[in-house]
């Protein structure tokens, strides 16, 4: 199954390309992780509870990062299993500056879905994916916002900008 | 084939089953005909830690026309649309699109309510209910909500329901004088899904021309949505062929078009004009001869 796309992230390229690099971003991006932990050889583990309405199920994933070139794009290499059959996909993530205040991620990649899932869900699976693919893009864009534009501060002895 | 347990409730009344709901929360699920939640609880694709079988509450099994206006129980199935004298009459489009559901068993014990609420891309249910533009009623221990038909289908398998609330009934329009309409489905050859449904209503002016078109297509996006493109493109116009084909030729325009091992994006682009096009000339002439 090819899976490609792009979102627009309201902030400048540097900005989301650290945070894209940032496991505890991406922890909070994923739709449905409980838990990632970086594994010795750079990869990272993660507990993922996916689900598209009463479907839902646990997967094991071990995601990759793959020849980054900072900061305009790498490759992701995910494999995923779980009671409701496997995932294995790679694809290229590419950065590009849209004006100096927007960054557009385009995805293109290749994914193989296996078992109970994509046997009985083969016709619902692109449409799956993209909705899972956009939940994540969504989230990322607020952790990226609440980054880059941090709300100001309530503390009233500290001014949230200069007067 | 054999479910994970779980804890099974079987309220008699809308207000017991709702304070169930709230109670729950996140980990109740609601069963009406089980004719999609019990084939992947059995696959244990779906694990749900409390079934609430709605399936004994009376007060949802009514098909009733108050005003011109006609009221579906969530609970009835398929098969009492199907074979509903008042419907015949006041609503066909509702009886064509019934007919055309899965199989003789799906049909006798699914439900309409069940079927919307699941959100099933390919179900034929969401293409009439959007091209009635209909209401949905939702209940839940806050109190009811009336929603749109154009806002219920979020995504796959997703609409606007809370996991609290139940579908108590679908409200749709009667048919009007000068009205028309007609569901016409491509099935897919094993599961007798839509791989396209169109369901199209047109009502037509004293002089002729289309006054309203109004068509909702099913299998060919990861929601069902109104051709709104195919609408604008036909109103005021007399229902010709050339207008009508002119006019199913934006049935897919700025829609993300699914694709899967049985048919192809491009394809089912083409099959939605195709069957568009179908629907439209059926409901115009339903029109002309009403």
């Amino acid at each position: 199954m090819k899976l490609d796309g792009s979102y627009t992230i309201p902030a400048p390229r540097e900005v989301v390309w650290q945070q894209l690099m940032n496991p505890e971003t991406l922890a909070k991006s994923l739709p449905g992780c409980e838990r990632m932990q970086p594994n010795p050889d750079g990869s990272y583990q993660a507990e993922l509870k996916v689900g598209i309405g009463a479907v839902k199920g646990s997967y094991q994933a071990r995601i990759e990062i793959l020849n980054p070139v900072s900061p305009e794009r790498y490759r992701m290499k995910v494999e995923g299993k779980g009671a409701g059959g496997f995932v294995n996909g790679e694809g290229l993530l590419t950065l590009t500056e849209n004006g100096s205040a927007q960054t557009l991620i385009t995805y293109s990649g290749e994914a193989q879905v296996g078992g109970v899932v994509a046997s009985v869900g083969q016709r619902l699976l692109q449409a799956a994916a993209r909705q899972i693919v956009s939940q994540f893009f969504q989230a990322f864009a607020k952790q990226v916002q609440a980054v880059a534009f941090p709300p100001p501060s309530t503390d009233p002895l500290i001014p949230s900008s200069p007067r | 084939m054999i479910p994970q347990s779980f804890e099974y409730h079987a309220p008699r009344t809308v207000a017991e089953a709702s304070s169930l709901l709230a109670r729950l929360g996140s980990d109740g699920k609601i069963l009406a005909g089980g004719h999609s939640l019990v084939p992947m609880m059995k696959l244990r694709l779906a694990a749900p830690k409390h079934i609430v079988d709605i399936g004994r509450i009376a007060e949802l099994a009514h098909i009733r026309e108050e005003d011109g206006t006609i009221q579906i129980g969530a609970l009835a199935t398929h098969f009492n649309i199907e074979s509903s004298p008042l419907l015949k009459d006041r609503c066909p489009l509702l009886v064509e699109t019934a007919r055309e559901i899965g199989d003789v068993q799906v049909r006798n014990r699914g439900t309409i309510g069940g079927s919307l609420a699941h959100a099933d891309p390919a179900a034929d249910w969401p293409a009439a209910i959007l091209a009635l533009g209909g209401e949905i009623l939702a209940v839940s221990a806050r109190g009811e909500r009336r929603i749109p038909a154009r806002d219920f289908f979020l995504d796959v398998m997703t609409s606007a329901l809370e996991f609290d609330e139940i579908l108590t009934a679908i409200r749709v329009p009667a048919l009007p004088a000068r009205g028309g309409d007609a569901y016409l489905k491509l099935h897919h050859p094993a599961s007798g899904f839509a791989v396209v449904g169109v369901a199209a209503r047109v009502l037509l002016n004293a002089q002729g021309a289309v006054q309203e078109a109004a068509v909702g297509i099913t299998g060919v996006a990861p929601k069902a949505y109104r051709a709104t493109g195919v609408e604008a493109a036909l109103r005021g116009k007399s229902p010709s062929a050339r207008h009508i084909e002119a006019a199913a030729s934006h049935a897919a325009d700025g829609i993300e078009v699914n694709s899967d091992l049985y048919a192809s994006a491009d394809y089912r682009r083409h099959l939605a004009a195709i069957y568009t096009r179908r629907a439209l000339e059926r409901a115009a002439e339903r029109a002309a001869a009403s």
